[in-house]
């Protein structure tokens, strides 16, 4: 037992894994590929651009695109590299020059070469590109950034975006299904046939009286499955049989499709049929083309778009109704869509990679029109000069900033999310899934099993996109994509026969084989050659991203299939491989991998642990633990707590609590303030906040050390009682301790950032900073004292107490409209107040001053104002364990109930918070915080592999404690002793950023608004607080009419109107001749005075608008 | 037998608390240290018993830093974050030499030598990152200092500074949980239903014996008060 590994000390390998590889690993991979390997091929695929001028066309190729460092070109036109600290501070964008080779071709011979700056590419922080990556930790710091950031995320104008990662069905994949539609059975096919940048989607359906139906987007009409085959070239019945299978049973299914298709005989016969279909009454030849280029283009596009191709398209169809038709025989199960091994991730290079794609495009596109309207100038000036930079970095730099990717599809890009460490590393492993949020997709949503080690089970939002949005497990590793020409080499040396030459008995029941969504040939024993692959994958002769998945039929008369997967964004595990009945993986690896002689990239390479993939799983056994191999296992888990993602890691015995209350607490544990960064002296959030004394927790997971949360901590140990008091806990409330507070328990400082930039407008104005005067012609003036705080130079002094309403900022604007100058001929030109002023509900002191340029050159300020938060009723905790709540009351300590020690709990939390929630983790928290506390270290409360409640309660028994966590206490009001014992502990609290300062709002009197006269909504308007419909049910059913008029009229929005008794509508005052008027009746009008809503006034006018005419009837009250 | 210690009415309540008026109050020193001192009583009610070890924590009063004028701050703890700090420092208490300011006749916002100490802090960091103790405080009075001097302040790296004036008073717990002169303060059961054992820690800032002795002496004063109080209206 000694030599057998545990599974406690294997979670080295994982640690190692996540410090070498960091927590955005996935993105910053993706986006290396992207422009070390991308934008090449996307700059190939375009190649060149062809001048058609009118005497000499000529071409422009393109050759090698390559990318500088990131820097920034000032309006003066100097460059200087970047750090991203000064693009945060400046608004600048973190990106760096692109520059593409060209040479000019004349008649095939090349004329000039010259190297041209087409554009900027952002850059990813810490990515290859980022000057960051290079940089070893005291170098980080000096450079003024957080040595623990993740990186893998952007900055577009000092903001700091992040690209999240969009799940995606794998694309080239046959899926069956059978379907139910209207009490009939429907069987289909169906492949999202995908090359860079276009995706088609085929679907073959079954139809109820055996014929086949091909649907592709590119045909307006469905296509019989035989007619397909025939126009692909596949001359004989015999041959379009033996393409989906030479097995009887299944060629008996086809007779329907042939004599369905006796109409189209021939090849030619086939294309006119297509052809009369997608291009109707054209010429017969030209049909014939629009055939063949809708076959060649529009149909299954992923194996290629030339006519040699038309044989492997055939091939692949033949095996797609193959699938079908061995769906209905009941030979194999319906595809599985939510089975993860059928997704893939885009993670930033992908999505870039699109996005660049259309803006090379533009640029050449532009680049051509304006060579072609130069004339007869060429050579390398006139070639740069036709390249108009903006087209490149501002289709990026606006897709980025605001998450707008074109073709509706919208919110790719989030706003990096820094309340705390925690939350920012969790927002970088997010994965978005592009289904509908407002259709039930109950399915979709729900947790896989394949989900385990890849998908956190408990992260997920709660309501509209619940289980849409999920977050990646610590262990997921996203594959990169494999080159396919060696791996289908080694296919071919292991014995695979390519469909192009198969022997007729391999046809019949051999394996097929697929590549990526290409049906590449045959073998006769899948299994065997799935084992013989995996042995040179651990052999390190193929990439260990790759991956291969033998998929018996459930009817041994159905085929197996083999299914090499080489694409990235596949979801991968690692695993230890288990040989034997033994896994590879030993003690001695694991100390040297903690001695740091051994990583984990080693011992894939040496076969010890390896890369999983959904699918491949599906061919293995995996045991929990090392105890529990038997000689059919094939692989050991690496570490359980490496199922969770990063917010759910953090909770401490999870495996104790309700589910739900996991999810709680991982939604919750980003909401929480700590100290999210070591770089907020200068950092530049609009919104911040700090807690004041963060503790790291004493009871930890073992990811706390992994995600080196105990340097950015996020919460304070608190003594918690499970007690009630006096009601001032029920209903989640909780109860602190006032001394606690005083002693600066759970105290923040909450920041705000304030911009004013001097902008510079035509014709020469500018805005200027300065203490706006009374007596200069002003408009919108405030008020001496709001300035009282400015200084010389218009800006408020460093550590000023600021009150709402107090600029801080002085600053004037000219006129928006030049013609206004006319009214002001006598005084002069007035200037505008666009001072920036504190928010009118915030207060606090000015913390810091930036004075900076942006990258117009316009001079601008940034202030930062911050709050101290101390504890007051309303504010919200939470421990970890989904139990959150405000406090109550804050209690004087000499009230609050004592142990025999002396120990006055910091927070009192109502027994109640635990029958129905079942957070029974709290409690083993509880008991373990003592131990820890007792014992002078943090315990460990990872899940599945934490201290036992029995090791802490000896640790209690032995300085005597009660095991069980319960002590007699004392009423500090009365000092009577309790009738019971009391649960006390040490429990993690976290603050909340909800506090009650910032939602604290009531109005008597105040604004309404412009249209509609009722008074406005929300605080920041000191708006009313709505009295809404049921509220209004209320006061019907009570029959309080008059409070009910009262609060809907009377004090809303009341109106007197005039009304024409005659003719029933809107009459007026006509102040100049001083009487009533009606429109219609003139003189003979009778007006009286009705009280009505606005908002009803409203109605009717608009009414009117629409030619509706409304007539109100009068009659008198009596 | 059921002990009734309370006076038959307030007006015949004359004498201490520790007086005639308790038949059988017996008082056992269980425990004399320097820092904690322990308290058998006997014959007294848990009414009384409790108020003298609520009074330990929220009345008693004793020294501690109230208002601090910065004069240069230049380390990365805020003014208000390092303020606190230095009122959460305890202080060694003479509550001989030094009263409540709201009971100095002075009438001076900053107090005068019966009332307030002063205490300045000048510290810098030149060549190396400086911590800065509470020992580095200077008091204007000996006897009022810091009760250690290894009490950490705030770090300053190379080139920040810190120089203040700290201005402590007398206060109580009540108030602000700096002023607490015990740490520890609890009254429980003994082995008879009006025998309790008091125990009481101090923080250092006065000797533990002073905090219950005080403790009795402000109830003491607050009940004859009372007393005149109520004679006067019902009179
Ligand atoms: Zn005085």
């Amino acid at each position: 037992m000694s030599k057998q590994i545990r599974q406690l000390d294997s979670w080295v390998v994982l640690q190692d894994l996540l410090e070498k590889e960091g927590v955005a690993r996935q993105h910053l991979n993706s986006y290396n590929e992207f422009y070390s390997r991308g934008l090449q091929s996307i700059v190939d695929e375009m190649g060149e651009v062809e001048v058609e001028t009118v005497s000499t066309p000529y071409k422009v190729k393109f050759g090698k695109i390559e990318v500088g460092r990131p820097r920034v070109i000032e309006i003066d036109g100097s460059v200087s590299n970047v750090f991203p600290v000064e693009t945060r501070l400046r608004n600048l964008s973190y990106a760096a020059p692109i520059y593409l080779d060209m040479t000019i071709e004349e008649e095939g011979l090349q004329r000039e070469a010259t190297r041209q700056h087409v554009g900027d590419l952002p850059v990813m922080v810490k990515s290859e590109l980022c000057q960051l990556s290079k940089l070893a930790k005291e170098q980080l710091i000096s450079a003024g950034e957080d040595p623990n950031d993740p990186g893998g995320y952007f900055i577009i104008n000092g903001s700091e975006r992040v690209i999240v990662g969009l799940e995606d069905l794998s694309p080239n994949k046959i899926l069956v299904d059978l379907e139910k539609t209207g009490g009939v059975f429907s069987y289909k096919a169906r492949v999202y046939s995908s090359v860079v940048g276009y995706r088609s989607k085929l679907e073959a359906t079954l139809k109820q009286d055996g014929g086949i139906n091909i649907k592709v987007p590119s045909c307006p009409i469905d296509l019989p499955f035989v007619i397909v085959m025939r126009a692909l070239g596949i001359k004989s019945d015999k041959e379009i049989a033996n393409s989906v299978s030479p097995k009887p049973e299944i060629q008996d299914l086809l007779e329907v499709s042939f004599d369905k298709a006796s109409e189209a005989p021939t090849e030619k016969d086939a294309l006119v049929y297509i052809g009369n279909r997608v291009a109707h009454g054209m010429l017969e030849e030209f049909r014939i083309k629009r055939a063949q280029s809708m076959l060649d283009w529009g149909f299954l596009p992923h194996l290629g778009k030339t006519d040699e191709k038309r044989y492997d398209k055939a091939m692949f169809l033949g095996e797609a109704i193959a699938k079908l038709m061995e769906l209905r025989l009941g030979w194999i199960q319906p595809d599985d869509k939510d089975h993860y091994g059928n997704k893939v991730i885009k993670f930033a290079g992908q999505m870039l990679a699109d996005l660049f794609r259309t803006a090379f495009r533009n640029l050449v596109r532009d680049m051509k029109y304006q060579l072609e309207r130069t004339g007869q100038k060429r050579g390398g000036n006139v070639v740069g000069a036709a390249i108009r930079t903006g087209i490149i970095t501002d289709k990026l730099n606006n897709a980025i900033a605001t998450g707008n990717w074109g073709r509706g599809k919208v919110g790719v890009t989030q706003l990096l999310d820094r309340t705390n460490y925690l939350s920012t590393l969790s927002h970088l492993r997010r994965v978005q899934s592009p289904l509908s949020r407002s259709q039930p997709n109950f399915e979709a949503r729900d947790l896989h099993a394949t989900h385990f080690g890849r998908i956190c089970p408990c992260e997920t939002p709660e309501g509209v996109n619940c289980g849409l949005v999920k977050n990646l497990a610590l262990s997921a590793i996203i594959s990169v994509s494999v080159p396919a020409a060696e791996v289908e080499e080694r296919l071919w040396e292991l014995g695979a026969k390519s469909i192009r030459d198969v022997p007729d008995k391999l046809a019949l029941d051999g394996t097929r084989i697929f590549m990526d969504g290409r049906f590449i040939g045959f073998v006769d024993d899948g299994e065997r050659l799935a084992k013989a692959f995996r042995k040179l994958r651990r052999e390190g002769q193929i990439n260990p991203s790759a991956s291969v998945m033998h998929y018996p039929p459930l009817n041994k008369r159905g085929y197996s299939r083999l299914y090499v997967s080489l694409s990235a964004g596949r979801v991968m595990r690692p695993l230890i491989v288990v040989e034997g009945g033994k896994p590879l993986l030993t003690q001695e690896m694991i100390t040297k991998v903690a001695s740091a002689e051994l990583s984990w990239r080693d011992l894939v390479e040496r076969g010890v642990v390896e890369l999983i993939d959904a699918n491949e799983e599906e061919n293995s056994l995996v045991s929990m633990s090392a105890e529990e191999i038997t000689s059919r296992h094939t692989h050991l888990e690496l570490y359980p707590g490496a199922m969770f993602g990063i917010s759910a890691s953090v909770i401490p015995y999870p495996e104790h609590n309700q589910s739900p209350r996991n999810t709680y607490e991982s939604a919750m544990a980003k909401q929480s303030l700590g100290f999210s960064s070591p770089t907020f002296p200068l950092s530049t959030f609009v919104r911040q906040h700090l807690l004041v004394t963060p503790q790291s927790a004493l009871v930890r997971t073992k990811s706390t050390d992994l995600l080196k949360i105990a340097e950015r901590p996020l919460g304070t140990n608190a003594v918690v009682a499970v007690l009630s008091f006096e009601g001032y806990n029920i209903e989640d409330a909780i109860i602190m301790n006032k001394s606690s507070v005083d002693r600066g328990f759970a105290r923040s400082f909450f920041y705000r950032l304030y911009e004013a930039e001097a902008k510079q407008y035509l014709g020469g104005m500018r805005d200027t900073f300065e203490v706006p005067s009374p007596d200069s012609n002003i408009r919108g003036y405030r008020g001496e004292k709001f300035y009282r705080l400015l200084e010389a130079d218009g800006v408020v002094m460093h550590e000023a107490q600021v009150q709402g309403g107090d600029v801080m900022v002085g600053r004037t604007s000219p006129p928006r409209f030049m013609e206004e100058y006319k009214e002001f001929e006598i005084k002069g030109p007035y200037r505008r107040d666009t001072s920036v002023a504190v928010r009118p509900t915030e207060s606090g002191v000015v913390d810091a001053v930036f004075m900076t340029e942006s990258v117009e050159g316009g001079k601008m300020f940034k202030v930062r104002v911050r709050d101290m938060r101390i504890p007051e009723i309303g504010d919200k905790f939470a421990s970890r364990h989904g139990q959150k709540g405000v406090i109550g009351l804050v209690v004087p300590q000499e009230d609050m109930p004592y142990t025999e020690d002396g120990v006055v709990p910091d927070v009192i939390i109502n027994p109640h918070a635990f029958p129905s929630r079942m957070t029974v983790g709290q409690f083993i928290e509880s008991i373990a915080g003592k131990a820890a506390s007792l014992r002078g270290t943090p315990a460990d409360g990872t899940g599945f592999v934490g201290e036992t409640v029995e090791d802490l309660g000896k640790i209690m028994k032995e300085r005597g404690f009660e095991p069980t966590g319960r002590e007699i206490m004392y009423d500090g009001k009365t000092g009577k002793k309790f009738a019971v014992d009391i649960f006390i502990g040490v429990v993690y609290y976290q603050k909340l950023h909800h506090m009650v300062v910032d939602k604290i709002h009531a109005r008597a009197r105040g604004q309404v608004q412009m249209l509609t006269k009722q008074p406005t909504e929300g605080r920041a308007r000191g708006g009313g607080l709505r009295f809404g419909e049921m509220e209004r049910d209320c006061l019907i059913a009570y029959g309080a009419s008059m409070v009910l008029k009262d609060r809907l009229l009377d004090e809303a929005d009341k109106a007197e109107v005039y009304v024409c008794e005659k003719c029933g509508l809107i009459a007026y005052y006509d102040a100049k001749q001083r009487r009533y008027a009606c429109k219609v009746d003139g003189d003979s009008a009778k007006i009286s005075t009705v009280v009505v809503a606005y908002a009803f006034k409203l109605l009717l006018q608009e009414m009117m608008s629409l030619n509706i005419a409304p007539r109100l009837r009068l009659r008198d009250k009596v | 037998m059921f002990l009734n210690p309370r006076p038959t009415s307030i007006s015949n309540f004359s004498g201490s608390l520790t007086g005639e008026l308790f038949d059988m109050l017996k008082v056992k020193v269980l425990e004399d240290a320097e820092d904690r001192v322990s308290l058998q009583l006997d014959g007294v009610d848990r009414s009384y018993a409790n108020a003298v070890r609520r009074f330990c924590l929220s009345e008693v009063p004793s020294m501690a830093i109230d208002d601090v004028v910065i004069l240069e701050n230049s380390s990365v703890l805020y003014d208000e974050i390092l303020a606190h700090r230095l009122g959460m420092l305890p202080l060694k208490t003479d509550l001989e030499r030094y009263i409540l300011p709201e009971k100095c006749d002075c009438g001076t916002p900053l107090g005068c030598q019966k009332c307030r100490v002063l205490l300045v802090l000048d510290a810098s960091a030149h060549e190396k990152t400086r911590t800065v103790y509470s020992g580095d405080l200077v008091s204007e009075d000996r006897e009022i200092s810091p009760i250690s001097a290894s009490i950490p302040v705030v770090k300053l790296a190379p080139g920040q500074t810190v120089k203040l004036e700290a201005y402590a008073r007398l206060g109580r717990g009540k108030e602000h949980a700096k002023w607490q002169p015990a740490t520890v303060s609890v009254l429980l059961d003994g082995k008879s239903e009006d025998s309790f054992v008091l125990k009481v820690e101090s923080s250092g800032v006065l000797r533990p014996k002073e905090i219950v002795t005080k403790a009795v002496e402000i109830l003491e004063e607050k009940l004859k008060e009372m007393q005149k109080e109520v004679s006067a209206k019902v009179e």
